[in-house]
Order: structure tokens, then C-alpha cells, then sequence
């Protein structure tokens, strides 16, 4: 690890520095304080002196490096990857420590892990019987993981600032972390949960194969920290076929993404492996900030629809969508890490759904601003033209393209929001699935349009929508043991808020309905992003 | 406030300050360090061996120009770890700088008044700060108020195998010499009190005949109730180093991680083993496949074993272990067929009812095999802590200084004219053990308790027991690095220490291999050593007199040097503590010759003269005749063991059944162990680092049988209610066919385990059975796990 150096003891502990030495015991005994003494002085002249002896060894390592890496750089068509030999790793996970403390990661970061998968056969009472008499059957394997250095990485498919970058030659999927602006899509793109934000600087970190080490002939921490050498660095072809899934089940088809890993053993692994993390629930952060971003945009946008109509019920409704957008888009922003950097959001419009978002819902904020003018504009130009004229003309040229401005508002935003539901759907999580997503974001959106068009048909879609919700849920059983477990009470505080908006409308109280609606929404989108099962390689027990 | 980043304005930056933080450097000296960023790239190095078990491997630190750790990884350069260190290792640095540490001395009010009833009340003063006079004051006197008012033998101590062997020698002669008190016992008796006791009883004297070497040597490793995979890691490296296709037999009810990696998984009955090595033996007589010679030069007792054994045929064993007769004598065949087998136990093993016997089954099976003394044999004890052996030797608790006997007066004579005391200061019988002090407490005869570095709240068996008898302690005093540790919680005054990595020593390995510890960083605030603290405290005390040469752990290692002379363990050889650095450590026996340079052969080519007057050490052994003793040494290559007639004594006694069997209320075993490589022991370390933490579960789990839990409606990571007839843990449940049916297995590492555990112990070594207890089990609603404590 690296080790927390103060620059003097009593500046290092707080407790120290309450408790100051009593200047009586330091005055009174000479002993005592020369017994302090001595403890605070490090003795360097005889470390130095054992240093000759603990350099000696570079032969030795570059003798074993020689063993863990290859020779030369990856030919054409073929990248580093890491080989992992199952039956050497025993689970001691000094390859988590050793990358650790050579890399200089903070002190809760860890680039590796290591897990343990059971065979599934362990896991089927009926076949207890049958395990007795062939214990050989009982797997429990320790699997250690890093990152795959995918041949097509999620990571950076989806970076919307183009932070990743897969090395030409190496294959390596390295990170710039000065590019990182800190908006974790990587960490819900990856299939492996390799990518891990780091608060204090605002952005993701990850694995990059130690290539500076390759570089120069050294082997990767984790695989120099490996007691029994089950951790090499090899060629592979990407394109090529790999037995990757055939040795350790994937939490995530391997065509998605191509991860480069080789896990190898010279015993058959049964076709079914049980992760020992697997039936573990892990709620997962609420992301409060995208929580606001999501369902400020939808409300808003049902809102500038019933509000774009003719006739609208309240002069109020395009205000309303205009503040709920804008206090969505400043949540957006406030849930970067490195908000600064947020300028190069389009570096990644070819590829990346949240750049793409970005874009749209920052270009509809003008127009959506200009919107939010519009009921208003007839008493502004007239009291305009009296006080001052050239504005007047200004004014009226708002008017005059009012049907332009409320349809480039309510397109880009309708653009925007689509963008925000693919964003969810192409990390390929199940519980972010098309139908969920679409219905529970196109049902904030709808019923929001509805509550001050027809409040008991918003009552009637919500009600739907609180029905759709509990439904998607059957088919994903991680999500709903979350729901009936750590969740239970936000989605006890969902359905009744929902229930009561529903009520609401159908007493036709459309501003009431909403604002219980919009809280229920809130809680709704927390649990999106609370209970979304999370793909990972095998961790350990609890 | 925006200092335009030319980074910022970038479109790719590809380089810039959070890049740089991880850029990584080639060492500046360029001799083979690995890469680290260039903030952490150090000045220099030095190797220190690690702290946590007794491995021994070394950690080559990083430091600062001013001599200050920055980081540390594996020394490449140590005959031990050859380069590696488990994660604990790699994380040595990390609970030094932990917020909780024990800065000064803390002293309840209450405890300054004699009277203790404000304690008896349940109703403590909290801990106050206070200094080193006050505290090393109050200590002095109210200990000796309590030996004034119930005698010298009225207060105690409970001591540790993880500080260095200079400052556990300190603290047994202040105790015993200086304080006049009797009762001094350490946690090694919670893992190697057996094997101590073992070896003793059938070597002659502790002595763990292996070197590390024998892991490479052997081609069929008896691995029983061990689980070096992830106990040892680094043991386990050169398991996986064998080049010849090792049979790898592994002796576990659980299919443990080195059960997975092994050739031969024999899932016994918990407790059974006694029976399955009788019934090995019984074959191996049988079929005739012993080593007569061996036998008859070089034990004695074999008649009445080979008597003894003739009850424990494979057919008669076989229903007691559950494993098949046949599935035993194909193991004895494996055994007999090897040209090198050794035996390895651990805790499974030290850990039991009739620990001790099984123990000695295993070295019966190396001597009527003749299988000890050549590379890749033995009997052989894998040790626990760091310094447990260390403290077998020189803690002055079970055995007097330099395994010797304190009922032998020639013994005190001795130790009291080398150590220059009165030979009266010497007590002439033998200290209770861990449970004997356990129980003085509770009946009243010890009244004053002082625990150095270790854990009892958490660690001793049946642990709300000793929560319990600590109201009977009129003073408790926890000299430890943390003010948090579950003891030091309910202390009177606590002792501020510094730890590994803050003071120098030495330790002993599992291969009786002395390594040194280097200080490297600073205590926070006035924490001390633990040997600056015993000459404190002699000082207080009115003692300092006795202990006038003792002024640095480097003035005591030349008394230890004397005091080994003549011993097995004899250290004289080695100059300073400079000395083991330069060799990568060095093996005990050690002796020097006389006219010869320390550095140079310790022995003769000839064994005469070398004999002291009171040796039992017979220095014929081959390995001690190279000019220069071998960095891998192993004992017995002559067959002469430590006994007064030099013969290894064949020692049995018949199985005995579990103390507390599965019942109709309380249907499950449950068995306790090591739960990962990132934790040790209670955790007051270990838990102070976030990436430890990370590898390690959360909090408790209990692994149970898929079949079980499905009768039982409990699913797989659901949380569970544990009872035994002691108490009850909450724990998160691990569905898992690595157990057998009708067991459970809980990591010792989470304080509610031994809440379950059942206090029984073994005769011969008093080593608590942790290993075997009947509980009951059912599904939990509550899914707090933390409130339940």
C-alpha cells in the first residue's frame, strides 16, 4: 500500500495533537522523555546499510518476468490479454494487493478482484446425495479478474467524451484519466464492473495492463504478485474463437463486448457455475442527480405538450416545464465529477447515447426558455412598445415564430428524452430493458401531458403505468428480491405515492395529482436505479 | 480561481495532472525495483519480516530520504517468500496509520480508587487520557495492592505471539522475576500450545524438525486440517513450486480451497482424525510397510503401539470417519509407496479435544515410516503467528527462558546466574494456563489482569464468558496499539503501543528461521514500543535494578544468545540483529564454535567439544558440517532426537468422543476456521484496511449444506440465526457443498463466533477445541445483521 506519510507525528494523528504530551512527565523525567525520543527517530544509517543486501535480486525478476510476459509486441490482428491458469490460483488474492500498492491506487481502490464460483450441481439439493459420493463434483474455484481489455469495449463505445482509447498495438483499453469528465456511464456500460469512480478526483480509474511495465520488460503487478504464477500476459487474436466461456461462465454474452481474457484449466468445469456473490443483493446508488435529470425532462416535456396544444388549461404549464427542465439540466451537470471538462460532451455523438442526450437537451434549452415566454409575450410586447421599441421588435419576432420555437422545443426534447431511455437500454441490463424503460419514461411523460388534458385518463395511465412497473419486474429476479428485501420501503413510499396521484386525478385535482405524481416519478426512477440487476465477474461470499 | 489548465482547453488530453498521479517509474537505483508512481519512488529500501503469521516472509520496504515507510512489496531476495507476500503483506503499512490508534494512556477514574465497585456496578468512568507517569504509577500500585491483599499469585497476564522475541522475553521475566507474580499464559495457547506440546513430549523438545524446502521436496504431502491455500499462501507457493507431481492428500470435513487444489480429498468426520491415522498405522503394520530400522535405532514405545493398533483396523474406523476401509488403506498405500512423504497440520488438528494425541499420531506415522530428517519429510507443524514460535522459546510463560523447566532447579540456577538475579526470583512451578487463568478469575483467585497485544473478548472460547468474568477483575490493563480492540474496551488503563513496523526485534518462523523487524515509521503520539514500555512499567514497579543490561531489544538479543546456549534452539552463533538481515534470516540451532568467527561455520567438522554441559543438542547433524551452514536446514538427518536416551517416543492414547455432539436440539456441528487470506485473527489490524476489508465478507457468514438449508427453508445469502447453548450469532448464509450435511462453517474472524464455540480443551497442551460445537440454525426475518451485534 502506499502509506500515508505525515510530515511529523503529531500533525499525522488528531489524537495527538488533543492530547499534547504533558509538559511535566517531558520536564520531570528524563528517562520517559528520552524513552519518546528514541521512538520518534527512525534509524536510517542501519536501514541504508541493509538496503545493499535487499537490491541484489534483479536477475532474479527478470528471470520470472520472463516467464509471465512475452517476448515481443503483439503481431497484427493479435493484443496482450491476460491468461489466468484456474488450477494454479488458490484464491490467496495477493494479485488485489500487489497491483494495489505498485500502482499507487487510493487506499479503497482495487483494479482486481477475486472470486469464487461453486458448480451448480452444489447448489441443487437433490443432488445432495449424489455430491457425497462424488465429491470430485463439488467445484469451488477462485477465479481472479481484472479488466478484459475487450476487442470491443462497452466502456468506451459509450464514453460520450471519448476518454477511452484501445492502443493500436497493444490492444490495451486504456483510460485518460485527464479527458475522464466523470460521468460513470462506463461503470453501468461494462458487462464486468471493471471501470471504479474515484471521488476524490471526479472520475473513473481502471486496469491498463500495467503497459509501462510491458514496455519495459516487467511484468504486470498482479502477475509479479502472484504466488503460483497463475497470472501471464499473452498474444491473442480477438476475431479468433475463444474458449473463453467455455472454462468460466460470463456474466455477459462474450460477443457484447469480446472480452480478451483466457481463462485455462486442465479439469472440466461443469457447464453451469454458481458465482459465490451470486444470490448476494447489492442496491446499487440511486445516482440522485440523474433521478432529477430524468423526470424533470419527461415532466417537462409531457407539460410543453399539453402546454403546445390549443387552448391550454393554465398559462402556467410552459413556465413549469421550462423550470422543471432547467433545474433537470442542472442537475446533469452537477452530477459530473469534472463538470469543467463537460464542453467535449460531442466528442462522442457517433457512438455514445449520452452524448448524443447532451447535445439535444442542451440545444432544446433555448428554445424550451423561449417557450416558457411565449403565454406571456402578448403583455410583455405590449407594455415593450410603450417603454422600449427596439425590444419590442424582438418581441415580436418571438411571436412571430412561436410555432417554430414550440416545435424545435418539444422535437429536440422528445429527441432528448428517447436518447435518455436508450442510454439505460444499451448498457444491456436486463432490468433497463426496452419495454421497462420506454413505458416507465414514456408513461412520466404521458401522464404529465394528460394530467392537464384529461386528469381521470392520466388517473387511468398511471394506474397502468404502476401496474406495467410491478409487472417488469416478475421476469427480473434480482430486481424484485431487491424490491421485497433493502428496497422494500422506497417501493412501499412508490406505489402509495402513486396510488394517492391516481386518486388525485380521478378527483380531477390535476395540480395536486401532479406534484404527487412528480414525487412518486422521483421515487419510481430511484428505484430504476437501486434495484437494476449489475452484471460482474464472481466475487466472493457477502 | 480557475488557473486555466492548458489540459482543460485540450480536446484529447491525453496527459496531465490525474494521468501523471499513476505514471509509473523505473526505481531510481535501477536494480530491479518494480515500477511505482514517482510520488511514491523510494529513497531506499529495507526488508523487515512481516507481522501477521508465522510464514515469515519478508517485506522489502520503501522509504523515504528521511527513513520513512512510503510502501512496501515482497522481498525477492528472502529464502522464505522468494519475492511474494499474501495480501496482509502487502498491506503491513496500512494499520499503522489507522485512526484509532492508542495515542496515550487512558485510565478510567474509577480504576485510581481502589475500591473497584464502580466496575462491579456495570457502571465504568469512561477512559480518560492521562501520562506515562500516572499510568506506569497506577499500574505499580494497583497491582501491587492487589498481590498485597491476596498474594503475588493474585494477578496474571494474558500475552501474544505477535510482538518480537526480545520484548515477549521482557515481559515474561518483568512478570515473573520482577513483579513476582506466576500466571502468565499467551494466545499461542489458541493455536500451537499442541504442537508445542506434541513435539515436546515426543521430541524431547519443541522443536518443528522442517524446513520450507521439504514443501518442494516431498512427493506426497499429508495436508491435515489445514488450509495453507489461503492460510499460507506463501507455503502454499512452494507446495505449487514441487516439480515432482506431488500426491497432495488433504485430511478436511470441508472442501477447503487447498481441498479443491488438491490430488486427494478425504472428507472426514469433524474430529475423526485420531481414528483415521490409528487405521493408517494399523495398515501400514499390517501390510509391513514400515521402517524397521528407523524404529528400532530411534524410538521407543512401538511395541505398545503396534499392541494398541491392532483394535484400529480400516473396517472399524471406517463408520467412525465416514469414509470407506478401503478409501483408508489406499491412502496408507500412498503413504507407504512415497519416497518422500511429510505430514503438515494446522489448526484443524492443534485445535481439539485430543489435539495433542492426534498431533503425535501424525509424527507416529513419520517415525515408523523413517520418515523425518531427509528433504521432503517430517511431521510437521505449520505455526500460526508471526512469533509464536518465538514465544514456545523465550516468552518465559509455559517453559523458562530458552525451553527450559522451571520445576528443574539446576534450570533456575542457571537462568539466574546468567541473567545475573537472584535464582529465588524464579518460580519454581509452572504458570496455569489460558482457561486455568480464565477460571482464577471467575473463582476469585486472580484479581488483577494485564493483556499485552491480543484479543480475549474476541478470541477466547465461549467469548461472552470472559466479558462476564471481567466484572470479577479489579484491574484490567490492555497494552495494545488500538483503544478499540474488544478488550480495550472494557479496560481500566490502556497501554498505548506501538507496532510492527514501529520498533526493531526479531521473530521465528514455522522453520525455526529468525528474521528481523525494521523500524520504519513513527507512533502516533506517545504510543512506545512494547520493550520501552516493560522498562517503564520495571521502573515504576522498583525493578530496573534486575534489569539493568536490558536497555534495547538489541542488548537483549545477546542475552537471549546466552540463554539459548547449550539448547536446541542455540542462537549463539548469530552475531546481531544486522546478522539476519545479511543471511535472509537464519534456522535455529545456530551455535558458535569456539576460535571461529560468528559469521562463519558455527560448527566443527567434528562433534567433540561442542557439547555444553547441559545440551541435549547432538551437533552430528550433516547440514551442521558445510562450511557455511545451508540457508534450508531440517533436524534429525541422524536420527537422534532431543530425549535423555535420544529416541523419539511413539505416544497414544485411544479416541475419545466429541465433548459437545450434534443433539436433537442442537443438530448441526459447527466448525470454525480461517475465512480468507485478508484477515487475521480478531481483525484489529486487519480491518483497519479498506482493501483487506474489500477481499473479505462483510460481515459474518455461515456456510451450510444446499440440502440442509433447502429442508430448512433457509436460502443462499438470506440471513440466519446460529444457537448454541452458549449464545446466538447472526449470520448471512452460504449455500454451499463444501461442507458436508449436518455441518456449518463460520469464519473466527467476526467477534459473534465464539459466542458458539464450546470450551473444551485438550489435556496435555489446555488448547481450546474451537473447531467443534453443536448449534442449530433457522432463517432469520431480520435482515439487520449488525443490530444483533
Amino acid at each position: 500500500m502506499p502509506f500515508p506519510t505525515p510530515s511529523s507525528p503529531s500533525e499525522s494523528d488528531p489524537l495527538a495533537t488533543r492530547y499534547p504530551l504533558p509538559a511535566t512527565s517531558l520536564g520531570l523525567d528524563p528517562f520517559l522523555a528520552a524513552l519518546l525520543a528514541d521512538q520518534q527517530t527512525l534509524q536510517t544509517p542501519v536501514t541504508r546499510a541493509a538496503t545493499a543486501h535487499a537490491l541484489q535480486p534483479s536477475a532474479w525478476r527478470a528471470e520470472r518476468f520472463r516467464e509471465l510476459i512475452p517476448l515481443t509486441a503483439p503481431a497484427p490482428g493479435q493484443q496482450y490479454a491476460f491468461e489466468v491458469d484456474l488450477d494454479a490460483c488458490s484464491g490467496c488474492k495477493a494479485c488485489v494487493s500487489g497491483c494495489h500498492s505498485l500502482n499507487g491506487l487510493d487506499e479503497e481502490e482495487t483494479w482486481r478482484d477475486v472470486g469464487l464460483v461453486y458448480g451448480l450441481s452444489a447448489l441443487a439439493a437433490p443432488l445432495a446425495d449424489k455430491i457425497i459420493n462424488h465429491k470430485s463434483q463439488i467445484i469451488n474455484q477462485t477465479v481472479t479478474t481484472a479488466c478484459h481489455h475487450c476487442a470491443d469495449p462497452a466502456c468506451l463505445n459509450g464514453c460520450p467524451v471519448l476518454a477511452y482509447e484501445k492502443d493500436p498495438v497493444t490492444g490495451i483499453v486504456r483510460h485518460l484519466d485527464d479527458q475522464c469528465i466523470g460521468c460513470s456511464y462506463c461503470v453501468l456500460k461494462c458487462p464486468y464492473d471493471v471501470p471504479k469512480y474515484n471521488a476524490r478526483l471526479g472520475i473513473v480509474r481502471k486496469c491498463d495492463l500495467c503497459h509501462g511495465r510491458l514496455a519495459a520488460g516487467e511484468a504486470p503487478a498482479c502477475a509479479q504478485a502472484c504466488p503460483t504464477q497463475a497470472i501471464k500476459i499473452v498474444h491473442v487474436t480477438p476475431s479468433a474463437p475463444t474458449p473463453y466461456d467455455t472454462v468460466i461462465r460470463l456474466p455477459a454474452d462474450p460477443a457484447y463486448t469480446q472480452p480478451t481474457t483466457r481463462y485455462v484449466s486442465k479439469k472440466t468445469l461443469p457447464a453451469q457455475l454458481h458465482a459465490a456473490d451470486a444470490d448476494t443483493l447489492r442496491p446499487q446508488p440511486a445516482h440522485l442527480a440523474l433521478v432529477i435529470l430524468l423526470v424533470g425532462t419527461q415532466l417537462a416535456l409531457g407539460l410543453m405538450f399539453a402546454a403546445s396544444l390549443p387552448a391550454p388549461s393554465s398559462p402556467l404549464l410552459a413556465p413549469v416545464a421550462a423550470a422543471l427542465y432547467f433545474t433537470a439540466l442542472a442537475a446533469s451537470v452537477a452530477h459530473l465529477g469534472q463538470p469543467l471538462r463537460a464542453w467535449r460532451i460531442f466528442l462522442g455523438l457517433r457512438r455514445s447515447w449520452l452524448s448524443r442526450e447532451a447535445v439535444l437537451l442542451g440545444a432544446a434549452a433555448p428554445f424550451v426558455a423561449l417557450t416558457a415566454l411565449l403565454p406571456f409575450l402578448p403583455y410583455v410586447g405590449s407594455s415593450l412598445a410603450k417603454t422600449a421599441p427596439s425590444l419590442s421588435s424582438l418581441s415580436n419576432l418571438i411571436g412571430h415564430w412561436s410555432l417554430v420555437i414550440g416545435h424545435s422545443a418539444l422535437g429536440l426534447t422528445t429527441l432528448g428524452v428517447a436518447c435518455s431511455a436508450l442510454i439505460y437500454i444499451d448498457t444491456r441490463r436486463h432490468f433497463w430493458r426496452p419495454a421497462n424503460t420506454f413505458t416507465r419514461m414514456g408513461g412520466t411523460v404521458l401522464v404529465a401531458a394528460l394530467a392537464f388534458l384529461s386528469a381521470p385518463a392520466a388517473a387511468l395511465v398511471l394506474g397502468l403505468k404502476l401496474f406495467a412497473e410491478y409487472h417488469f419486474l416478475r421476469a427480473s429476479p434480482v430486481s424484485a428480491r431487491l424490491h421485497a428485501g433493502p428496497l422494500r420501503k422506497t417501493s412501499r413510499a412508490r406505489l402509495a405515492l402513486g396510488l394517492a396521484a391516481v386518486v388525485l386525478f380521478a378527483l380531477q385535482q390535476p395540480w395536486f395529482g401532479f406534484l404527487l405524481f412528480a414525487a412518486g416519478e422521483l421515487v419510481e426512477r430511484v428505484l430504476y436505479f437501486r434495484a437494476v440487476d449489475t452484471p460482474k465477474m464472481p466475487g466472493q461470499a457477502a | 480561481m480557475l488557473a486555466i489548465d492548458p489540459t482543460l482547453l485540450a480536446l484529447h488530453a491525453r496527459t496531465g495532472p490525474m494521468t501523471s498521479e499513476l505514471v509509473r517509474v523505473p526505481a531510481a537505483h535501477g536494480l530491479g525495483l518494480p515500477q511505482v508512481p514517482a510520488r511514491l519512488a523510494p529513497a531506499s529500501t529495507v526488508s523487515s519480516v512481516c507481522g501477521f503469521c508465522a510464514t515469515g516472509c519478508s517485506l522489502q520496504v520503501h522509504l523515504a530520504p528521511d527513513g520513512q515507510a512510503l510502501n512496501l512489496a515482497a522481498d525477492p531476495a528472502y529464502p522464505v517468500n522468494l519475492g511474494m507476500a499474501c495480501p496482509k503483506g502487502w498491506e503491513a503499512l496500512t494499520p499503522l496509520a489507522a485512526p484509532d490508534r492508542a495515542t496515550v494512556p487512558l485510565l478510567r477514574d474509577s480504576a485510581k480508587i481502589i475500591n473497584h465497585k464502580s466496575l462491579i456496578q456495570n457502571n465504568p468512568s469512561p477512559l480518560q487520557p492521562t501520562d506515562w507517569p500516572t499510568a506506569a504509577a497506577t499500574f505499580a500500585a494497583r497491582f501491587k495492592a492487589i498481590q498485597a491483599a491476596h498474594g503475588p499469585h493474585s494477578i496474571a497476564c494474558l500475552s501474544t505471539g505477535q510482538i518480537p522475541t526480545e520484548e515477549m522475553a521482557f515481559l515474561g521475566a518483568f512478570f515473573k522475576f520482577g513483579m513476582g507474580a506466576l500466571h502468565l499464559d499467551s494466545n499461542t495457547r489458541q493455536c500451537m500450545a499442541t504442537a508445542a506440546t506434541a513435539y515436546k513430549q515426543s521430541f524431547g523438545f519443541d522443536a518443528p524438525p522442517y524446513t520450507y524446502a521439504d514443501f518442494e521436496h516431498s512427493d506426497c504431502l499429508v495436508f491435515v486440517g489445514s488450509n495453507p491455500a489461503i492460510a499460507h499462501p506463501i507455503m502454499w507457493q512452494r507446495v505449487m513450486m514441487n516439480k515432482n507431481a506431488p500426491r497432495i492428500i488433504v485430511l478436511d470435513p470441508r472442501r477447503t480451497e487447498t481441498a479443491a487444489a488438491a490430488t486427494d480429498h478425504v472428507s472426514l468426520r469433524p474430529k475423526s482424525d485420531l481414528w483415521l491415522l490409528y487405521a493408517i498405522a494399523h495398515v501400514l503394520l499390517a501390510e509391513d510397510r514400515i521402517n524397521r530400522p528407523f524404529i528400532e535405532n530411534h524410538t521407543t514405545g512401538f511395541a505398545e503401539f503396534a499392541a494398541f493398533l491392532v483394535a484400529y483396523s480400516p473396517e472399524r474406523a471406517a463408520p467412525e470417519c465416514g469414509i470407506p476401509a478401503d478409501e483408508i488403506r489406499r491412502l496408507a498405500r500412498l503413504i507407504a509407496d512415497a519416497k518422500a512423504a511429510s505430514f503438515w497440520w494446522t489448526m484443524g488438528v492443534n485445535q481439539g479435544h485430543e489435539s495433542t494425541r492426534t498431533a503425535q499420531a501424525l509424527i507416529n506415522l513419520a517415525l515408523i515410516t523413517g520418515g523425518i530428517g531427509r528433504p521432503g519429510t517430517g511431521a510437521n507443524s505449520i505455526t500460526g503467528q508471526c512469533n509464536a514460535m518465538g514465544s514456545r522459546l523465550f516468552a518465559n510463560a509455559t517453559s523458562l527462558l530458552g525451553g527450559r523447566d522451571f520445576k528443574n532447579p539446576a534450570h533456575r540456577e542457571h537462568v539466574a546466574r546468567l541473567l545475573e538475579i537472584p535464582a529465588e526470583r524464579i518460580p519454581t512451578e509452572n504458570s496455569w494456563a489460558y482457561d486455568q487463568i480464565i477460571d482464577g478469575i471467575e473463582s476469585g483467585a486472580i484479581k488483577g489482569l494485564w493483556v499485552v497485544a491480543t484479543n480475549p473478548a474476541h478470541s477466547w472460547i465461549d467469548s461472552s464468558r470472559f466479558a462476564r468474568v471481567r466484572r470479577k477483575l479489579e484491574f484490567l490493563v490492555v497494552q495494545d496499539m488500538y483503544s478499540t480492540t474488544d478488550t480495550a474496551r472494557l479496560a481500566d488503563l490502556v497501554l498505548p503501543a506501538a507496532g510492527w513496523g514501529e520498533k526493531t526485534g526479531f521473530f521465528i518462523n514455522s522453520e525455526r528461521r529468525l528474521g528481523r523487524i525494521a523500524k520504519v515509521a513513527r507512533p502516533p503520539g506517545q504510543a512506545l514500543s512494547d520493550f520501552a514500555i516493560f522498562q517503564l512499567l520495571a521502573r515504576a514497579w522498583g525493578c530496573a535494578e534486575l534489569f539493568r543490561a536490558w536497555t534495547s531489544p538489541e542488548a537483549v538479543f545477546q542475552i537471549l544468545k546466552k540463554l539459548s546456549a547449550g539448547q536446541p534452539c542455540d542462537i549463539t552463533g548469530i552475531r546481531d540483529h544486522a546478522h539476519l538481515a545479511e543471511k535472509g534470516g537464519i534456522q535455529w540451532p545456530y551455535p558458535a564454535s569456539p576460535g571461529m568467527p560468528n559469521d562463519q561455520c558455527p560448527m566443527p567438522n567434528s562433534a567433540a567439544g561442542t557439547v555444553s554441559d547441559h545440551s541435549s543438542l547432538d551437533i552430528g547433524h550433516s547440514s551442521f558440517r558445510a562450511a557455511e551452514p545451508a540457508q534450508e536446514r531440517r533436524l534429525f538427518a541422524d536420527g537422534k532426537f532431543f530425549t535423555a536416551n535420544q529416541r523419539a517416543v511413539i505416544l497414544f492414547d485411544a479416541p475419545r468422543p466429541l465433548p459437545e455432539p450434534p443433539c436433537a436440539d442442537y443438530p448441526f456441528l459447527l466448525n470454525t476456521g480461517r475465512g480468507s487470506s485478508a484477515q487475521w485473527h480478531t481483525g484489529t489490524r486487519t480491518d483497519k484496511s479498506d482493501v483487506l476489508r474489500k477481499l473479505a465478507p462483510r460481515s459474518l457468514i455461515v456456510e451450510i449444506h444446499p440440502a440442509d438449508a433447502a429442508r430448512l427453508g433457509i436460502a443462499d445469502a438470506s440471513p440466519v440465526s446460529i444457537r448454541s447453548r452458549r449464545g446466538e450469532a447472526r449470520a448471512t448464509a452460504v449455500l454451499t457443498a463444501t461442507v458436508q450435511p449436518g455441518q456449518l462453517f463460520a469464519p473466527m474472524h467476526f467477534e459473534a463466533v465464539n459466542r458458539l464455540t464450546y470450551p473444551a480443551f485438550d489435556p496435555h497442551s489446555r488448547q481450546p477445541s474451537y473447531k467443534a460445537c453443536a448449534v442449530r440454525i433457522s432463517a432469520a426475518t431480520d435482515l439487520n445483521q449488525n443490530s444483533s451485534g
